[in-house]
């Protein structure tokens, strides 16, 4: 479970060099960019290219299998279940019934679930190669306050130490015989009670300490604080952005002033 | 090993045959580990950290089930049954006693595990006053557990186990966080708990609990059973025990420092070690 939680994995490839906040910057763009493209083959194209980053990120294969499952099975189920729901359009390749499949809707469902593909993907780079510390850091250079920025950072350290809580919680009721998936509705709401009331005490309790280590670390003492490690963009830094920003004006100028179909 | 050439007698309540598990991450936390626990008896496991005890004891009810290997409870099949069907049999108390604590008295706590098994109201009710009897938390009955200190929350947690009347009762490191008082009152609550016929299962690395209490112990280290002995010969070998990262209680330790003397290295209480230096004087 907690493999889902945190991605990320400590290497040393240009994109874990890469500034964070150009990396948020290549994140957007490109996702702005999927928008962008309406033809099938060009969105293939942009979804290889992703992909040809996650392999350059050295991503374990685990991790990377684990997280493209999903995408996967969003891709296909848009691709089956949009011409269901778009009949426009001819030829007509089958009929089910009432239902009309046509070749355009069907390329329609393929488009848009490379491009949601592409979408869920690009977003894998990100966290695979930054650790969410340092995006903590970008987005708080970017202008986050940095309380907000704190309790990002706190929630995604606690999400697997939450995780492991609950199952332990369940592990000791069901110790005590508890069945959470039997009974009816009202029974098994009233299980997951049992379940419930532990984790917010152990949530509230783990609060509590939280305040009082951040007040014993002299939290909040100065308005102005400093930073121990500070993120400054190197050339390499303005080359990739440079690189990216391009990878979106091109095509969005081919398209809209040049008028290409792409 | 202790021979055991009764090997199908009805005694014998637990039973893992080259049990081994294999978390999804990979770690093999169980390489084979064959175990026989017999009625009545107060076992110790013991080991570092991560050498497998807690992975270990969560077999024993069905938590994990092996990735290799066979576990019996009663002689039955454990894969064949649900965790809330071993529950009957076998009590699991977790060592934090907050992640199981949820409802408004100690007596509701307490009556939740009986209930779950599918108990009558009355049957419900006698179990789980007995529980809290025993427990020593009549005064408390009423109030509400979560608002307890923590040797009262886990005596809570023990009741609301022991209330399902099981057979065998394992017991996560129960004495984490108590002082010497708590802790020496727990341990005899469980002692007698022993001597009335429940089966004792303790996961501890504080070694002098082991010397005090229990009667046979399983030494773990690496996933695997490196000593399985009764408790005296557990303390004779110190290189082992050092290697499976445990400390024997100093009077044990002392005890080895004076073996050139003569004392014998397998004492386990002060009164022993006194016991010992006396007689040396008359001879």
């Amino acid at each position: 479970m907690t493999g889902f939680l945190d991605l990320y994995s400590e290497k040393d490839t240009f994109l874990h060099r890469l500034d964070p906040r150009v990396k948020l910057l290549a994140v957007a763009l490109i996702s702005v960019l999927a928008f962008i493209l309406t033809e099938l083959l060009y969105l293939v194209v942009l979804l290889c290219f992703i992909l040809l980053l996650l392999v350059l990120a050295r991503s374990s294969y685990g991790k990377a299998f684990f997280a493209l499952k999903f995408v996967v099975r969003f891709m296909i189920l848009i691709t089956l279940l949009w011409p269901l729901f778009d009949r426009s359009g001819t030829p007509v390749l089958f009929s089910i019934g009432p239902l009309d499949i046509t070749e355009p809707a069907v390329w329609r469902g393929a488009t848009s679930a490379v491009r949601v593909g592409c979408f869920a993907t690009v977003w894998y780079i990100l966290m695979f190669t930054t650790s969410q510390r340092d995006l903590v850091r970008a987005l708080v250079k970017l202008g986050l306050r940095f309380d907000y920025g704190l309790a990002l950072a706190i929630s995604f350290r606690f999400i697997p130490t939450f995780g492991l809580t609950i199952e332990s919680i369940k592990d000791a009721q069901r110790a005590r015989a508890l069945e959470l998936d039997k009974g009816s509705i009202l029974r098994r709401s009233r299980n997951y009670v049992s379940i419930l009331v532990p984790t917010i005490v152990y949530a509230l309790r783990t609060a509590d300490t939280l305040a009082l280590t951040l007040q014993s670390r002299a939290y909040g003492a100065f308005s102005n604080r400093t930073y121990l490690r500070e993120i400054r963009m190197r050339a390499s830094d303005y080359v990739a952005m440079t690189v990216v920003v391009l990878i979106l004006l091109l095509p969005a100028l081919a398209k809209y002033i040049y008028g290409v179909q792409i | 090993m202790i021979p055991r050439p009764d090997a199908d007698s009805e005694d014998r309540v637990i039973f893992l045959r080259d049990a081994k598990f294999t978390y999804e991450s990979g770690v093999e936390a169980l390489k084979g580990v064959t175990l026989v626990i017999d009625k009545g008896e107060y076992l110790a496991v013991v080991g570092g950290n991560g050498s497998g005890k807690t992975t270990l004891a969560k077999h024993l009810n069905g938590l994990l089930r092996p990735t290799g290997g066979q576990v019996l409870v009663m002689g039955v099949q454990a894969s064949t049954r649900t965790v809330a069907e071993l529950a009957r049999v076998v009590g699991y108390v977790f060592q934090n006693p907050d992640h199981q604590l949820f409802c408004r008295t100690v007596h509701d706590e307490v009556s939740f595990g009986p209930a779950n098994i599918g108990l009558d109201g009355p049957e419900v009710k006698r179990r789980a006053d007995r529980a809290i009897a025993v427990m020593n938390l009549s005064d408390i009955r009423d109030r509400p557990p979560l608002s307890l200190t923590l040797g009262l929350r886990r005596r809570v947690s023990i009741a609301s186990v022991i209330a399902m009347e099981p057979q065998v009762l394992v017991l996560d490191e129960p004495t984490t966080g108590l002082d010497a008082r708590e802790a020496d009152e727990l341990m005899a609550i469980i002692r007698r708990l022993n001597d009335e016929g429940t089966t004792i299962v303790l996961i501890t690395h504080e070694m002098k609990l082991v010397a005090e209490h229990a009667n046979r112990v399983v030494v773990m280290m690496d996933g695997k059973v490196v000593l399985d002995s009764d408790t005296r010969g557990a303390f004779s070998d110190l290189g082992l025990l050092r290697r499976s990262k445990l400390l024997p209680p100093p009077v044990t330790q002392l005890a080895h420092r004076l073996s050139q003397i003569g004392v014998s290295k397998d004492i386990l209480t002060p009164q022993e070690l006194v016991f010992e230096l006396t007689r040396g004087d008359d001879q």
